[in-house]
Protein backbone atom coordinates (compact mmCIF):
# COMPACT_ATOMS: atom_id res chain seq x y z
CA UNK A 1 0.00 0.00 0.00
CA UNK A 2 3.03 2.11 1.21
CA UNK A 3 4.63 1.01 -2.47
CA UNK A 4 1.20 2.16 -4.15
CA UNK A 5 0.97 5.63 -2.65
CA UNK A 6 4.48 6.75 -3.37
CA UNK A 7 4.16 5.90 -7.17
CA UNK A 8 0.60 6.77 -7.78
CA UNK A 9 2.06 10.26 -5.61
CA UNK A 10 5.22 10.24 -8.09
CA UNK A 11 3.38 9.69 -11.52
CA UNK A 12 0.89 12.17 -10.69
CA UNK A 13 3.32 15.01 -10.15
CA UNK A 14 6.05 14.07 -13.19
CA UNK A 15 3.44 13.85 -15.32
CA UNK A 16 1.80 16.78 -14.28
CA UNK A 17 5.08 18.45 -14.83
CA UNK A 18 6.49 16.77 -18.13
CA UNK A 19 3.50 16.74 -20.04
CA UNK A 20 1.47 19.95 -18.91
CA UNK A 21 1.09 22.07 -22.07
CA UNK A 22 2.16 25.91 -21.75
CA UNK A 23 -1.44 27.89 -21.50
CA UNK A 24 -1.59 31.84 -22.20
CA UNK A 25 -1.37 33.99 -18.83
CA UNK A 26 -4.37 35.91 -20.53
CA UNK A 27 -5.80 38.57 -18.16
CA UNK A 28 -3.84 36.89 -15.00
CA UNK A 29 -0.96 38.99 -13.26
CA UNK A 30 2.24 37.53 -13.25
CA UNK A 31 4.54 37.47 -10.14
CA UNK A 32 8.49 36.91 -10.59
CA UNK A 33 9.62 37.36 -7.37
CA UNK A 34 7.76 36.02 -4.15
CA UNK A 35 9.00 35.22 -0.97
CA UNK A 36 6.78 32.81 0.89
CA UNK A 37 7.54 32.22 4.78
CA UNK A 38 5.28 28.90 6.11
CA UNK A 39 5.51 26.57 9.14
CA UNK A 40 4.22 23.05 8.50
CA UNK A 41 4.51 19.28 9.40
CA UNK A 42 6.59 15.94 8.10
CA UNK A 43 3.60 13.46 7.33
CA UNK A 44 5.64 11.05 10.00
CA UNK A 45 2.59 11.41 12.34
CA UNK A 46 3.42 15.20 12.64
CA UNK A 47 5.87 15.05 15.33
CA UNK A 48 8.77 17.12 13.30
CA UNK A 49 7.88 21.15 13.28
CA UNK A 50 8.84 22.80 10.11
CA UNK A 51 9.83 26.64 9.81
CA UNK A 52 10.56 27.12 6.38
CA UNK A 53 10.50 30.12 3.55
CA UNK A 54 10.04 29.74 0.13
CA UNK A 55 11.89 32.21 -2.35
CA UNK A 56 10.45 32.41 -6.21
CA UNK A 57 11.44 33.68 -9.18
CA UNK A 58 9.60 33.69 -12.38
CA UNK A 59 11.89 35.13 -15.00
CA UNK A 60 8.99 33.66 -17.82
CA UNK A 61 5.37 33.42 -17.29
CA UNK A 62 5.87 29.31 -17.29
CA UNK A 63 9.31 28.92 -16.06
CA UNK A 64 10.07 29.18 -12.51
CA UNK A 65 13.02 28.58 -10.15
CA UNK A 66 12.91 28.40 -6.34
CA UNK A 67 15.01 28.16 -3.08
CA UNK A 68 13.31 26.47 -0.05
CA UNK A 69 15.29 27.05 3.25
CA UNK A 70 14.21 24.50 6.01
CA UNK A 71 14.86 24.73 10.40
CA UNK A 72 13.24 21.39 11.64
CA UNK A 73 12.94 20.70 15.15
CA UNK A 74 12.43 16.95 15.02
CA UNK A 75 10.09 14.59 17.45
CA UNK A 76 8.90 17.95 19.31
CA UNK A 77 6.57 16.43 20.99
CA UNK A 78 7.85 13.66 22.50
CA UNK A 79 11.37 14.66 24.34
CA UNK A 80 11.60 11.77 27.27
CA UNK A 81 10.02 7.92 26.30
CA UNK A 82 10.84 5.13 28.62
CA UNK A 83 13.99 6.74 30.46
CA UNK A 84 15.11 8.16 26.73
CA UNK A 85 15.83 11.86 26.95
CA UNK A 86 16.35 13.46 23.57
CA UNK A 87 18.36 16.44 24.36
CA UNK A 88 18.53 17.69 20.86
CA UNK A 89 17.11 17.08 17.59
CA UNK A 90 16.97 19.32 14.50
CA UNK A 91 17.59 19.66 11.20
CA UNK A 92 18.77 22.36 8.03
CA UNK A 93 17.72 22.38 4.51
CA UNK A 94 18.77 23.97 1.92
CA UNK A 95 17.64 23.45 -1.82
CA UNK A 96 17.06 24.85 -4.93
CA UNK A 97 15.06 23.74 -7.60
CA UNK A 98 13.48 24.37 -11.43
CA UNK A 99 10.03 24.01 -12.57
CA UNK A 100 6.74 25.18 -14.03
CA UNK A 101 4.04 27.42 -13.04
CA UNK A 102 0.07 27.15 -14.03
CA UNK A 103 -2.03 29.90 -13.70
CA UNK A 104 -5.98 30.28 -12.97
CA UNK A 105 -8.54 32.65 -12.19
CA UNK A 106 -7.35 33.13 -8.69
CA UNK A 107 -4.24 30.73 -8.20
CA UNK A 108 -1.36 29.52 -9.53
CA UNK A 109 0.03 25.97 -9.15
CA UNK A 110 4.19 25.48 -9.33
CA UNK A 111 6.14 22.09 -9.87
CA UNK A 112 9.53 21.83 -9.40
CA UNK A 113 12.34 19.48 -9.71
CA UNK A 114 14.84 20.66 -6.34
CA UNK A 115 17.84 19.48 -5.34
CA UNK A 116 19.91 20.14 -2.20
CA UNK A 117 21.60 19.05 1.17
CA UNK A 118 20.33 18.15 4.38
CA UNK A 119 22.02 18.58 7.90
CA UNK A 120 20.80 16.44 10.98
CA UNK A 121 21.93 16.70 14.70
CA UNK A 122 20.49 14.29 17.22
CA UNK A 123 21.33 13.70 21.02
CA UNK A 124 19.59 11.05 23.17
CA UNK A 125 20.56 9.99 26.72
CA UNK A 126 19.35 7.02 28.69
CA UNK A 127 19.35 7.83 32.29
CA UNK A 128 17.16 4.63 33.35
CA UNK A 129 17.85 4.71 37.39
CA UNK A 130 19.44 1.00 36.98
CA UNK A 131 22.04 1.84 34.84
CA UNK A 132 25.04 3.76 34.11
CA UNK A 133 24.01 7.03 31.89
CA UNK A 134 24.63 6.68 28.42
CA UNK A 135 24.26 9.39 25.53
CA UNK A 136 24.27 8.66 21.85
CA UNK A 137 24.75 11.83 19.68
CA UNK A 138 24.37 11.37 15.57
CA UNK A 139 25.36 14.03 12.97
CA UNK A 140 24.87 13.75 9.21
CA UNK A 141 25.00 15.50 5.74
CA UNK A 142 22.40 13.63 3.37
CA UNK A 143 22.02 15.01 -0.26
CA UNK A 144 18.02 15.94 -0.23
CA UNK A 145 16.23 15.58 -3.74
CA UNK A 146 12.76 15.84 -4.81
CA UNK A 147 9.49 17.35 -5.86
CA UNK A 148 7.87 20.06 -4.96
CA UNK A 149 4.31 21.53 -5.16
CA UNK A 150 3.31 24.98 -4.76
CA UNK A 151 0.03 26.57 -4.56
CA UNK A 152 -0.31 30.28 -4.27
CA UNK A 153 -3.76 31.80 -3.87
CA UNK A 154 -5.16 35.64 -4.19
CA UNK A 155 -3.38 37.69 -6.49
CA UNK A 156 -2.26 40.59 -4.12
CA UNK A 157 0.91 41.51 -2.76
CA UNK A 158 0.02 39.50 0.52
CA UNK A 159 -1.54 36.18 -0.67
CA UNK A 160 -2.02 32.46 0.79
CA UNK A 161 0.77 29.86 0.12
CA UNK A 162 0.43 26.32 0.14
CA UNK A 163 3.32 23.55 -0.54
CA UNK A 164 3.78 20.02 -0.36
CA UNK A 165 7.55 18.57 -0.92
CA UNK A 166 8.01 14.80 -1.83
CA UNK A 167 11.34 13.70 -1.06
CA UNK A 168 13.36 11.70 -3.94
CA UNK A 169 15.79 10.26 -1.46
CA UNK A 170 17.04 7.83 0.02
CA UNK A 171 14.89 6.19 -2.54
CA UNK A 172 14.94 5.66 -5.65
CA UNK A 173 18.44 7.96 -5.56
CA UNK A 174 20.56 6.11 -3.38
CA UNK A 175 19.13 2.83 -4.19
CA UNK A 176 16.24 0.85 -5.16
CA UNK A 177 15.00 -1.14 -2.70
CA UNK A 178 11.73 0.05 -1.82
CA UNK A 179 11.97 -0.65 2.01
CA UNK A 180 14.16 2.84 1.49
CA UNK A 181 11.08 4.46 0.97
CA UNK A 182 10.38 4.84 4.69
CA UNK A 183 12.78 7.60 5.04
CA UNK A 184 11.16 9.38 2.22
CA UNK A 185 7.64 8.92 3.85
CA UNK A 186 9.12 10.29 6.90
CA UNK A 187 9.88 13.58 5.31
CA UNK A 188 7.04 14.19 3.18
CA UNK A 189 6.58 18.14 4.09
CA UNK A 190 3.28 19.95 4.07
CA UNK A 191 3.50 23.58 4.64
CA UNK A 192 1.26 26.47 4.87
CA UNK A 193 2.33 30.80 5.20
CA UNK A 194 1.56 33.20 4.13
CA UNK A 195 3.47 34.91 0.24
CA UNK A 196 4.80 38.28 -0.10
CA UNK A 197 5.16 39.53 -4.18
CA UNK A 198 8.32 41.65 -4.30
CA UNK A 199 7.98 42.20 -7.58
CA UNK B 1 10.52 28.91 -27.77
CA UNK B 2 13.23 26.70 -28.67
CA UNK B 3 14.40 26.60 -25.17
CA UNK B 4 10.91 25.83 -23.37
CA UNK B 5 10.54 22.72 -26.06
CA UNK B 6 14.06 21.76 -24.89
CA UNK B 7 12.86 22.10 -21.26
CA UNK B 8 9.74 20.07 -21.39
CA UNK B 9 11.38 17.00 -23.53
CA UNK B 10 13.90 16.73 -20.35
CA UNK B 11 10.82 16.98 -17.93
CA UNK B 12 8.84 13.98 -20.35
CA UNK B 13 12.10 12.31 -19.92
CA UNK B 14 12.30 12.36 -16.71
CA UNK B 15 8.96 11.01 -16.71
CA UNK B 16 9.23 8.17 -18.41
CA UNK B 17 12.53 6.98 -16.74
CA UNK B 18 10.60 6.91 -13.45
CA UNK B 19 8.05 4.95 -15.09
CA UNK B 20 10.99 2.65 -16.18
CA UNK B 21 12.64 2.24 -13.04
CA UNK B 22 9.40 1.24 -11.19
CA UNK B 23 9.37 -1.44 -13.53
CA UNK B 24 12.34 -2.61 -11.98
CA UNK B 25 11.08 -3.23 -8.71
CA UNK B 26 10.49 -6.90 -8.17
CA UNK B 27 10.25 -8.99 -5.27
CA UNK B 28 13.60 -10.78 -4.19
CA UNK B 29 12.96 -14.97 -4.36
CA UNK B 30 15.16 -17.67 -3.72
CA UNK B 31 15.69 -21.21 -5.82
CA UNK B 32 12.32 -23.79 -5.06
CA UNK B 33 14.90 -26.64 -5.59
CA UNK B 34 16.83 -25.64 -2.59
CA UNK B 35 13.78 -24.54 -0.26
CA UNK B 36 12.47 -26.88 1.74
CA UNK B 37 8.70 -25.94 3.68
CA UNK B 38 6.49 -27.52 6.59
CA UNK B 39 4.22 -26.30 8.91
CA UNK B 40 5.15 -26.92 12.89
CA UNK B 41 2.44 -27.06 15.59
CA UNK B 42 3.64 -25.58 18.76
CA UNK B 43 2.40 -26.98 22.03
CA UNK B 44 4.24 -24.47 24.10
CA UNK B 45 2.57 -21.01 22.36
CA UNK B 46 -0.56 -23.22 20.75
CA UNK B 47 0.03 -21.44 17.40
CA UNK B 48 1.03 -23.32 14.23
CA UNK B 49 4.44 -21.56 12.67
CA UNK B 50 5.49 -22.11 8.77
CA UNK B 51 8.85 -22.95 8.24
CA UNK B 52 10.98 -22.26 5.32
CA UNK B 53 14.49 -23.56 5.05
CA UNK B 54 16.90 -22.75 2.58
CA UNK B 55 19.35 -25.41 1.88
CA UNK B 56 23.34 -25.13 1.06
CA UNK B 57 24.37 -26.47 -2.39
CA UNK B 58 25.11 -30.39 -2.64
CA UNK B 59 23.04 -30.72 0.42
CA UNK B 60 22.79 -34.18 2.49
CA UNK B 61 20.95 -34.37 5.91
CA UNK B 62 22.76 -37.39 6.31
CA UNK B 63 26.09 -35.65 6.81
CA UNK B 64 25.03 -33.44 9.28
CA UNK B 65 26.82 -30.71 11.20
CA UNK B 66 25.33 -27.81 9.20
CA UNK B 67 25.11 -24.57 11.21
CA UNK B 68 21.63 -22.97 11.05
CA UNK B 69 20.46 -19.20 10.81
CA UNK B 70 17.24 -18.63 12.32
CA UNK B 71 15.60 -15.72 10.65
CA UNK B 72 12.61 -13.99 12.50
CA UNK B 73 10.14 -12.45 10.33
CA UNK B 74 10.84 -14.96 8.10
CA UNK B 75 8.24 -14.85 5.95
CA UNK B 76 9.74 -10.91 4.76
CA UNK B 77 13.42 -11.65 5.20
CA UNK B 78 14.11 -15.45 3.92
CA UNK B 79 14.60 -14.90 0.57
CA UNK B 80 17.12 -11.90 1.12
CA UNK B 81 18.99 -13.41 3.92
CA UNK B 82 19.09 -17.34 2.06
CA UNK B 83 20.30 -16.02 -1.29
CA UNK B 84 23.11 -13.82 0.81
CA UNK B 85 24.74 -16.83 2.56
CA UNK B 86 24.59 -18.58 -0.70
CA UNK B 87 26.38 -15.47 -2.24
CA UNK B 88 28.86 -15.11 1.10
CA UNK B 89 29.58 -18.25 1.24
CA UNK B 90 30.24 -18.93 -2.89
CA UNK B 91 32.84 -15.86 -2.46
CA UNK B 92 34.46 -17.22 0.51
CA UNK B 93 34.67 -20.72 -0.91
CA UNK B 94 33.49 -22.07 3.14
CA UNK B 95 30.39 -24.36 3.66
CA UNK B 96 26.77 -22.35 3.44
CA UNK B 97 24.68 -22.85 6.11
CA UNK B 98 20.57 -24.10 6.77
CA UNK B 99 18.98 -21.10 6.55
CA UNK B 100 15.14 -21.69 8.48
CA UNK B 101 12.64 -18.87 8.42
CA UNK B 102 10.01 -18.58 10.99
CA UNK B 103 6.67 -17.62 10.12
CA UNK B 104 4.07 -15.67 12.09
CA UNK B 105 2.24 -17.92 14.07
CA UNK B 106 1.05 -15.91 16.59
CA UNK B 107 0.80 -11.82 16.31
CA UNK B 108 4.78 -10.71 16.08
CA UNK B 109 4.79 -8.49 19.11
CA UNK B 110 3.16 -11.15 21.19
CA UNK B 111 6.09 -13.93 20.05
CA UNK B 112 8.86 -11.66 20.08
CA UNK B 113 8.15 -9.44 23.41
CA UNK B 114 9.40 -10.72 26.46
CA UNK B 115 6.79 -8.94 28.95
CA UNK B 116 3.08 -8.24 28.79
CA UNK B 117 2.39 -3.98 28.90
CA UNK B 118 0.12 -2.14 27.52
CA UNK B 119 1.10 -2.25 24.08
CA UNK B 120 -1.90 -4.63 22.94
CA UNK B 121 -1.20 -8.18 22.94
CA UNK B 122 2.51 -8.79 24.26
CA UNK B 123 4.61 -11.04 25.89
CA UNK B 124 4.86 -14.25 24.57
CA UNK B 125 8.82 -14.47 24.19
CA UNK B 126 9.14 -16.77 27.05
CA UNK B 127 7.14 -19.01 25.73
CA UNK B 128 8.28 -18.38 21.61
CA UNK B 129 11.79 -19.06 22.82
CA UNK B 130 10.81 -22.55 24.03
CA UNK B 131 9.12 -23.14 21.22
CA UNK B 132 12.69 -22.72 18.76
CA UNK B 133 14.35 -24.13 21.68
CA UNK B 134 12.39 -27.42 22.55
CA UNK B 135 10.15 -27.65 19.18
CA UNK B 136 11.74 -26.11 16.27
CA UNK B 137 15.41 -26.81 16.44
CA UNK B 138 15.45 -30.73 17.76
CA UNK B 139 13.36 -30.88 14.38
CA UNK B 140 15.76 -29.65 12.50
CA UNK B 141 18.69 -31.13 14.47
CA UNK B 142 16.63 -34.67 13.39
CA UNK B 143 15.44 -34.12 9.76
CA UNK B 144 18.16 -31.78 8.55
CA UNK B 145 21.31 -32.13 10.04
CA UNK B 146 21.82 -28.96 11.96
CA UNK B 147 24.46 -29.08 14.00
CA UNK B 148 23.94 -29.53 18.04
CA UNK B 149 26.23 -27.09 19.28
CA UNK B 150 25.56 -23.34 20.51
CA UNK B 151 28.19 -22.09 18.61
CA UNK B 152 25.98 -23.08 15.02
CA UNK B 153 23.53 -21.39 15.90
CA UNK B 154 22.23 -17.89 14.99
CA UNK B 155 19.33 -15.86 15.44
CA UNK B 156 18.81 -12.93 12.99
CA UNK B 157 15.72 -10.42 14.01
CA UNK B 158 14.83 -7.07 12.65
CA UNK B 159 13.11 -4.27 15.04
CA UNK B 160 10.84 -6.58 17.81
CA UNK B 161 12.46 -9.34 15.86
CA UNK B 162 15.98 -7.57 17.50
CA UNK B 163 14.41 -7.48 20.68
CA UNK B 164 13.48 -10.93 20.55
CA UNK B 165 17.41 -11.45 19.61
CA UNK B 166 18.50 -9.09 22.51
CA UNK B 167 16.04 -11.24 24.93
CA UNK B 168 17.59 -14.46 24.00
CA UNK B 169 21.34 -13.33 24.43
CA UNK B 170 20.16 -12.09 27.85
CA UNK B 171 18.14 -14.86 29.00
CA UNK B 172 18.68 -17.94 27.37
CA UNK B 173 22.72 -17.68 26.12
CA UNK B 174 23.25 -21.26 26.03
CA UNK B 175 21.21 -21.63 23.10
CA UNK B 176 22.12 -19.27 20.08
CA UNK B 177 26.14 -18.61 19.79
CA UNK B 178 25.67 -16.08 17.15
CA UNK B 179 23.49 -12.75 16.82
CA UNK B 180 22.41 -10.37 14.02
CA UNK B 181 20.54 -7.85 16.08
CA UNK B 182 18.94 -5.07 13.65
CA UNK B 183 17.25 -2.08 15.09
CA UNK B 184 16.22 -3.90 18.76
CA UNK B 185 13.56 -2.17 20.02
CA UNK B 186 15.60 -2.24 23.21
CA UNK B 187 13.61 0.51 25.07
CA UNK B 188 10.89 -1.80 25.03
CA UNK B 189 8.89 -1.41 29.10
CA UNK B 190 11.84 0.23 29.88
CA UNK B 191 14.36 -1.33 28.84
CA UNK B 192 14.11 -4.79 30.53
CA UNK B 193 15.86 -6.64 28.50
CA UNK B 194 18.91 -4.77 30.11
CA UNK B 195 18.02 -5.79 33.31
CA UNK B 196 17.83 -9.44 31.85
CA UNK B 197 21.24 -8.78 30.81
CA UNK B 198 22.63 -8.11 34.16
CA UNK B 199 20.80 -10.35 36.25
CA UNK B 200 22.42 -13.06 33.93
CA UNK B 201 25.56 -11.80 33.26
CA UNK B 202 27.41 -13.38 35.85
CA UNK B 203 26.32 -16.68 34.07
CA UNK B 204 27.19 -15.41 30.47
CA UNK B 205 29.89 -13.10 30.40
CA UNK B 206 32.55 -15.92 29.72
CA UNK B 207 30.80 -17.23 26.72
CA UNK B 208 31.59 -17.21 23.75
CA UNK B 209 29.71 -14.43 21.61
CA UNK B 210 29.42 -13.26 18.05
CA UNK B 211 26.91 -10.17 18.39
CA UNK B 212 26.39 -7.88 15.06
CA UNK B 213 24.61 -4.98 16.38
CA UNK B 214 23.05 -2.90 13.24
CA UNK B 215 20.80 -0.10 13.13
CA UNK B 216 19.91 3.44 10.89
CA UNK B 217 21.17 6.55 11.56
CA UNK B 218 18.31 8.29 10.96
CA UNK B 219 16.08 6.45 13.49
CA UNK B 220 15.85 9.40 15.61
CA UNK B 221 11.89 9.05 17.11
CA UNK B 222 14.17 9.12 20.39
CA UNK B 223 13.95 6.16 21.75
CA UNK B 224 16.66 3.73 19.35
CA UNK B 225 19.91 5.33 19.60
CA UNK B 226 20.92 5.68 23.17
CA UNK B 227 19.84 2.30 24.35
CA UNK B 228 21.57 0.79 21.31
CA UNK B 229 24.87 2.22 22.44
CA UNK B 230 24.28 0.61 25.89
CA UNK B 231 23.93 -2.69 25.00
CA UNK B 232 26.34 -2.01 22.46
CA UNK B 233 28.84 -0.50 25.43
CA UNK B 234 27.88 -2.92 27.85
CA UNK B 235 29.03 -6.42 25.63
CA UNK B 236 31.65 -4.82 24.54
CA UNK B 237 32.74 -4.02 28.49
CA UNK B 238 31.95 -7.16 30.10
CA UNK B 239 32.06 -10.03 27.54
CA UNK B 240 35.54 -11.53 27.61
CA UNK B 241 35.20 -13.69 24.48
CA UNK B 242 32.91 -11.64 22.06
CA UNK B 243 33.38 -10.67 18.31
CA UNK B 244 31.57 -7.66 18.36
CA UNK B 245 30.43 -4.76 15.71
CA UNK B 246 28.26 -2.16 15.45
CA UNK B 247 27.19 -0.46 12.32
CA UNK B 248 25.04 2.50 11.86
CA UNK B 249 23.58 2.63 7.89
CA UNK B 250 23.93 5.58 6.33
CA UNK B 251 20.77 7.84 5.92
CA UNK B 252 18.46 5.73 6.28
CA UNK B 253 15.51 4.89 8.75
CA UNK B 254 14.19 2.09 10.29
CA UNK B 255 13.12 0.10 7.94
CA UNK B 256 15.44 0.66 5.39
CA UNK B 257 18.56 -0.01 6.96
CA UNK B 258 17.24 -3.54 8.04
CA UNK B 259 18.31 -5.11 4.25
CA UNK B 260 21.85 -3.12 4.26
CA UNK B 261 22.40 -4.32 7.75
CA UNK B 262 21.13 -7.83 7.21
CA UNK B 263 23.48 -8.10 4.10
CA UNK B 264 26.45 -6.70 6.58
CA UNK B 265 25.50 -8.69 9.46
CA UNK B 266 25.34 -12.09 7.52
CA UNK B 267 29.30 -10.98 6.36
CA UNK B 268 29.99 -10.19 9.65
CA UNK B 269 29.28 -13.80 10.85
CA UNK B 270 30.13 -15.91 7.78
CA UNK B 271 33.87 -13.77 8.20
CA UNK B 272 34.26 -14.50 12.18
CA UNK B 273 32.28 -17.69 13.05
Amino acid sequence: MKTLTIISFLLFLTCTIGFAQPTSLGKYPARTLTVEPGIGIHTNFGTDLLLSTLVQWTPEPHVSFASHSSFNINNITQREFNNIKTNYNYSLNQKFGVGTTLYAKRSSHSFFLMAGAKYTAYKETLHNPDFVPVSSAISSWSPDYGMMYSLKKGWKKYFFTFRMYLPLYPWPMKGSDINYSDSNMNNVALEFGVGIKLK
Amino acid sequence: MKNSNAYYHILRTVAVLQILSLAACKEEAFSPMQTREFSIPSVLTGATYNIKVGLPSHFDASTGGYAAIYVLDGEENFALVANQCQEISNARETQNVLVVSIGYGRDRNMDYTPTATGMGTTGGAPEFLNFIKNELIPKMEQDFGAATTRESRTVLGHSFGGLFATYAFAHDNDLFGNYIMLSPSIWYDNEVVLKYESQNRAVNKDQRQLVYLGQGEMENAGRMQAPFEAFYEIIGKNYSDVRLTKNLEKQLDHVGSKNPNIRKGLNFYFQNR
